[in-house]
């Protein structure tokens, strides 16, 4: 028999075996590791996960100051609940009281459970107050500006969906807590019955029933309420959140990245030595490939080139901030249980019964006007918020903190105001009541209208016109605006969750509170 | 399409709609009709027929011992019953503030969530309360009754026993 | 960049090291890990694993066996740690139904804090050890139980006639047979339940004839028919855990049943208490009680002083001694009547709640003494509490020789409306007829047996001048009745029922001869206020007295 010649079939075979590790990696890893600038640009553009970035950054948006990386916590956050709520969905069961010892199981017999379950109260805590505190940089940056108005809105929508996903989930428990937490939140839902009922017109359109009946899928909260909000906070506003939040960060990209001043690029002093200068040979060319887009690419030939890989250098920011969350957030599940009262029950009250801490705000609220404190202010704040980018179309200012006319003058003004008036507002209700202990006979309209609520909020915005014309210009008033409301919200939310005790009555201290 | 070009057109003035298109469109709005039809049938799934809470209407025999002016909770309802001279009538225990149950007290009753306080007869005395507790049917006599919380009855209503 | 990866890096290290110490913390540092892992130098050590009984119908999963090791079915006990004693043999196997049942607590928890239940938001904390046989209240219920008089003499018969020369009793007495092994008789602390031959006495003489020297013949002698009632009585009881049957005695001798109800059945006037040893202590008031706040110490201090505990309640203070308080709060603790499916619960549960079986005896000692006695005292001699009207003495010899027994039991069964004596007859969770006329004739052999004189009057004899007994009535009576009867000091006259049951002979006769050793004189004879009352004087103060009575 002639020996095998060196390129037959079997030959083949056996050096394609051979070659499988260095094969299989060139076939998963396309385009090499990420060396130089062309191949970090590959590595992503050409990921499935990573191409949602930009391939390149401004050095400007990496600095600390600029954002505090507070989007990326909200977002680290989010993942991490995600990843956490999966755990959890291992062992807990949607089931009246069955969902109670389902948790108690975890805290206890499940391996890693307690620990587990206070991550995904902490992380979930942790991601409420980034989201505000993302919108208060973005507000205070003007990063709504033109042409970033939309990504404003798609913000807006994020923090409905995370309070939401927040308020779904605190449900699950079944503890005293949830139990009460819920039934007035679905009936703060109701709200709007305070007014049809005082224009007599319930029994023909009735939206707060309504609302409150598809929100707990009965007239009480009970296994109806559990599995709907169970099916909310676990699949449904997940998905929403994913979706807006895909858009959002598409929307980042499209719109040219984040805000930066317009001189940004001379304030930051010239680029590190190793950035290879990457738009001055075709200073008209964007890198843009087939889509055609409307709005400015990172940098297109003007100035010194401030842009950086975003491999490695936006990752490793995003990586680090990641990594603080998740380090916070392991902390707190460390030292803090997340509360867990008794097994829900609907014969004894809660006294007083707390709506979660981000909505005690509006809880002192809806104790004066259940309709004001529930729809009409939300509703206003909502509405003045998303209004914010298509009344100030100003420029001065953008991309920097307390940017526009007045500055931090005006906010630190703002702030002495809002305190200040809420605390006004506050006290003299606490201390002398409101409308009806005056007038018994007072119709419920006029103390609809009429209410701390309505009072602070015309106060605001009082003050608010009166800044567009002092400093002639939309943005101080929306900077008044923001910063009052923001200071209002902090206030009353402080109030409701110190101060407030059995009956919603005002107590300096817990230890005043009477025993039942 | 046609074959031979007709008389001059503009944008504003497009060639009448060919049959054949009218297959498209036809088809096209009959899908969309259908889409639509089926989301506004899904939209009526989330309200249930039936609430899975027990029925509003149910008898109630009141206790031989019952004072005047003490109200009677019948377990796991929300209303008080009170018999006096003049008869037997029902006061929703559901607050019109925010529908926390209230509770009987000496006075009337107290609403354990904001404080608000009614008298024995509904009416508000203080807090944030907009309306009057709710007065409900109550039909029967001789000691058994039928309670309907669904409807309401003007306030004073009494039924004699 | 470098700041970024600095960030990075710290940030990495830092949930590193809390990753390593959550891991530390719960595979090393648990309680149980510890306490299982000491008992490793004894022979053979334990598998350290979470161990626990689930009972699914009972939604039951009681970990408390984790630490409890020597509790949980199969396992080894440990001598020396205290923890991983046995269980005490108390007629149930833990593995049947878990341990929460009867010991309450928080059974799903692992640690010891938690699972003892004494903290904020666990409603139903751990039976304090001295209390542990209350848990038997969660499922059971001691049927005709007797008073505490009752219970005690039968432990003095068992003594003095020294049945535990041979019977084992209540974890006393009993000696073991020579030779072939075995107790020389059986133990006697179950056959309440068990039950036991009726011919127990006539079987013991004849093994007594039969018998050579020994137990037989040194400790067994006569017992007379009325000791051996009593002894029937105590054997009754016998169901295990006696210190909660001496404490339902005592229940059932104070008269607590005249105000509260349990199980169905008892007065009005106070809550219900049928299931007052499973309140949350987490809702009451603990302002006014020292110690802990536990539910033992609130219902104890509650003995001691009701309206201190409770602003505004009616209860008197009894004057208990701290020995009675133990008792009543022991058995308070028991009165649980938890929420198992049906198919768990015991045949005298079933008896009590189904049947109507009497959780007291139903002779009329026990009766009074449950019922009666706290109001009227627990001598029939009446009681005087503070802010209350006097409750009468209806042991009193002069008011039991003008009251019939067919007036008693009208009073007993129709009460007096209005005032604090319900109507036992009528009332829901009352009394039952027989029951009734067992209280009538306890009631007269208390006043000593006296029986009125047969009258041969009809009920309504007097023919009196009415305006002329309203004078005298507002003279002599009203400072005591109310000027127009309706009561103050001395019982109500206005009442319906007592003037529809009381004969004129009865009225004209308590007028004439008053009650010893109360305010109410003997009008026919004179006093240092006033002259004595002539027949026809008393007649016309029956017959104002009568002009109440409704339909005249």
């Amino acid at each position: 028999m002639s020996p095998t010649p060196l390129d037959s079939a079997l030959h083949r075979f056996l050096r394609n075996l051979r070659e499988i590790p260095e094969h299989f990696r060139a076939s998963a890893v396309r385009g090499g590791l990420p060396s130089t600038d062309r191949t970090r640009s590959t590595f992503v553009f050409g990921n499935v996960f990573l191409h949602l970035h930009a391939v390149r950054a401004h050095r400007w948006s990496l600095r600390w100051s600029t954002t505090w990386g507070l989007g990326v916590t909200a977002i680290a956050a989010f993942l991490i609940t995600l990843v956490t709520g999966v755990l959890l969905m291992l062992y807990y069961k949607p089931y009246p009281d069955v969902a109670y010892l389902s948790i108690k199981d975890i805290h206890f017999v499940v391996p890693t459970g307690r620990f587990i379950r206070n991550i995904h109260r902490w992380a979930a805590n942790v991601m409420v107050v980034a989201v505000l505190l993302h919108m208060a940089r973005t507000f205070y940056t003007a990063a709504y500006r033109a042409p970033r108005e939309f990504n404003w809105l798609i913000g807006m929508a994020l923090l409905v969906t995370t309070l939401g996903l927040s308020f779904t989930g605190y449900l699950l428990p079944w503890d005293q807590l949830a139990y009460w937490a819920i039934t007035i939140g679905a009936n703060i839902a109701a709200a709007p019955r305070e007014v049809t009922d005082a224009l007599g017109m319930t029994e023909f359109f009735d939206p707060g029933g309504l609302q409150k009946l598809l929100l707990l899928g009965s007239d009480q909260v009970g296994e109806e309420a559990l599995i709907r909000f169970y099916l909310l906070h676990v699949m449904v506003l997940p998905l929403v959140l994913a979706g807006l939040a895909a858009v959002h960060f598409w929307r980042i990209r499209k719109d040219g990245g984040l805000v930066r001043p317009a001189d940004a690029d001379r304030r930051l002093g010239p680029p590190p030595p190793d950035t290879y200068p990457v738009f001055t040979e075709a200073p008209a060319k964007t890198y843009h490939l087939a889509a055609i887009v409307r709005g400015r690419t990172p940098a297109v030939g003007d100035g010194p080139e401030q842009t950086v890989p975003s491999m490695p250098h936006l990752f490793y920011a995003e990586a680090g901030v990641f990594m603080l969350t998740t380090l916070v957030c392991l902390a707190l599940a460390l030292v803090a249980d997340a509360p867990l009262k008794e097994l829900a029950n609907s014969a004894v009250p809660e006294n007083p019964a707390k709506a979660p801490w981000y909505f005690l705000g509006l809880q002192e609220l809806v104790s004066y006007s259940a309709f004001m404190g529930g729809i009409g202010i939300p509703t206003i704040v909502m509405l003045s918020l998303g209004l914010i980018p298509y009344l100030d179309r100003e420029e001065k200012g953008t991309g920097e903190w307390f940017g526009g006319p007045g500055g931090w003058p005006l906010t630190l003004q703002a702030i002495v105001v809002g305190f200040g008036a809420a605390l006004l507002v506050e006290a003299v209700v606490i201390r002398f009541g409101w409308l009806r202990e005056w007038f018994p006979a007072i119709p419920q309209l006029v103390i609809t209208a009429v209410n701390p609520g309505t009072l602070l909020t015309a106060i605001y915005g009082g003050y608010s016109i009166w800044l567009v014309r002092r400093y002639d210009s939309t943005r101080a008033g929306a900077l008044g605006l923001f910063t009052c409301f923001l200071c209002g919200f902090i206030l009353l939310t402080v109030i409701g969750t110190y101060f407030r005790g059995p009956n919603w009555t005002f107590y300096w201290s817990p230890a005043d509170w009477p025993v039942h | 399409m046609t074959v031979s070009p007709g008389p001059a057109r503009s944008r504003l003035d497009p060639e009448p709609l060919p049959r054949r298109d009218f297959l498209g469109l036809a088809s096209l709005g009959a899908a969309l009709s259908a889409l639509l039809f089926a989301t506004l049938g899904m939209l009526r799934l989330p309200k249930a027929a039936v609430l899975s809470s027990p029925s509003k209407k149910f008898r109630v025999s009141l206790p031989d011992t019952l004072g005047e002016g003490v109200a009677y909770v019948p377990p796991g309802r929300s209303v008080a019953l009170f018999r006096d001279g003049k008869g037997v009538h029902a006061v929703s225990t559901i607050c019109t503030h925010l529908g926390c149950i209230v509770k009987p007290t000496a006075e009337g009753f107290e609403c354990p969530c904001h404080g608000s306080r009614f008298a024995p007869d509904g009416s508000v005395v203080k807090g944030p309360a907009p309306r009057a507790l709710a007065w409900v049917k109550v039909g029967g006599s001789g000691g058994n009754y039928v309670v309907d919380e669904d409807v309401r009855v003007p306030s004073g209503t009494k039924v004699t026993t | 960049m470098k700041a970024n990866k600095l960030l990075l890096l710290l940030s990495s290290l830092g949930v590193l090291a809390l990753l390593v110490g959550a891991m530390v913390q719960e595979n090393f540092l648990k309680e149980w890990r510890r306490l299982q892992g000491a008992a490793r130098p004894e022979a053979g050590g334990i598998d350290v694993r979470l161990r626990q009984i689930v009972v699914p119908a009972l939604h039951v999963a009681d970990r408390c066996v984790s630490c409890h090791v020597g509790m949980a079915p199969g396992e080894q006990a440990v001598a020396a740690i205290p923890a991983l004693a046995p269980h005490p043999s108390v007629g149930h196997d833990p593995a049947t139904f878990g341990c929460t049942v009867c010991h309450a607590g928080q059974g799903r928890a692992t640690d010891k804090a938690d699972a003892h239940g004494t903290l904020p938001f666990w409603p139903q904390p751990m039976l304090p050890k001295p209390f542990s046989y209350a848990g038997c209240g969660s499922c059971h219920t001691h049927l005709r139980v007797p008073n505490l008089a009752q219970v005690r003499l039968g432990r003095t018969l068992v003594e003095r006639y020294d049945c535990l020369a041979c019977h084992r009793l209540d974890g006393r007495g009993g000696t073991l047979r020579p030779g072939d092994g075995g107790m020389e008789g059986p133990d006697l602390s179950r056959v309440g339940a068990t039950g036991y031959r009726a011919d127990w006495y006539q079987d013991h003489l004849l093994r007594r004839v039969k018998a050579p020297a020994g137990p037989w013949r040194a400790s067994f002698g006569g017992i007379s028919k009325s000791d051996r009632e009593a002894l029937d009585v105590l054997l009754s009881s016998r169901v295990g855990a006696p210190g909660l049957v001496e404490a339902k005695a005592l229940f059932h001798s104070l008269g607590c049943r005249g105000c509260h109800k349990v199980g169905g059945v008892g007065g009005d006037d106070g809550p219900d208490l049928t299931r007052v040893g499973e309140r949350d202590p987490g809702r009451l008031d603990f302002t006014h009680v020292p110690g802990d706040a536990t539910l033992a110490d609130w219902l104890a201090e509650h003995f001691r002083a009701p309206a201190t505990v409770v602003p505004g309640s009616k209860m008197p203070i009894l004057g208990l001694d701290e020995e009675q308080i133990r008792l009543l709060t022991f058995y308070t603790l028991s009165l649980r009547r938890s929420d198992v499916p049906e198919a768990f619960w015991p045949k005298d549960r079933i008896q009590a709640e189904r049947f109507g079986e009497r959780e007291f005896a139903t002779d009329g000692a026990t009766l009074y003494g449950s019922f009666c006695a706290a109001c009227h005292g627990t001598s029939g001699q009446g009681m005087r509490y503070p802010g209350m009207p006097p409750f009468p003495a209806i042991g009193n010899p002069d008011f039991l020789a003008v009251a019939s027994d067919a007036f008693i039991a009208a009073t007993v069964r129709g009460g007096r409306p209005g005032r604090r004596m319900p109507a036992w007859g009528k009332k829901d969770g009352g009394l039952r007829p027989d029951e009734i006329a067992q209280v009538v004739s306890r009631v007269r052999r208390l006043g000593g047996g006296a029986t009125p004189v047969e009258d041969r009057k009809p009920p309504r004899w007097v023919q009196g001048d009415s305006k002329e007994g309203a004078r005298l009535f507002t003279a002599y009576c009203a400072s005591c009745h109310g000027p127009k009867g309706e009561g103050k000091e001395g019982p109500a006259l206005n009442n319906q029922v007592l003037l529809v049951n009381a004969t004129d002979t009865y009225l004209a006769e308590t007028i004439r001869r008053g009650r010893r050793g109360t305010e109410m004189e003997g009008f026919a004879n004179p006093s240092t206020v006033r002259p004595a009352l002539a027949g026809t004087e008393i007649e016309s103060i029956v017959a104002h007295v009568r002009t109440w009575e409704a339909g005249k």
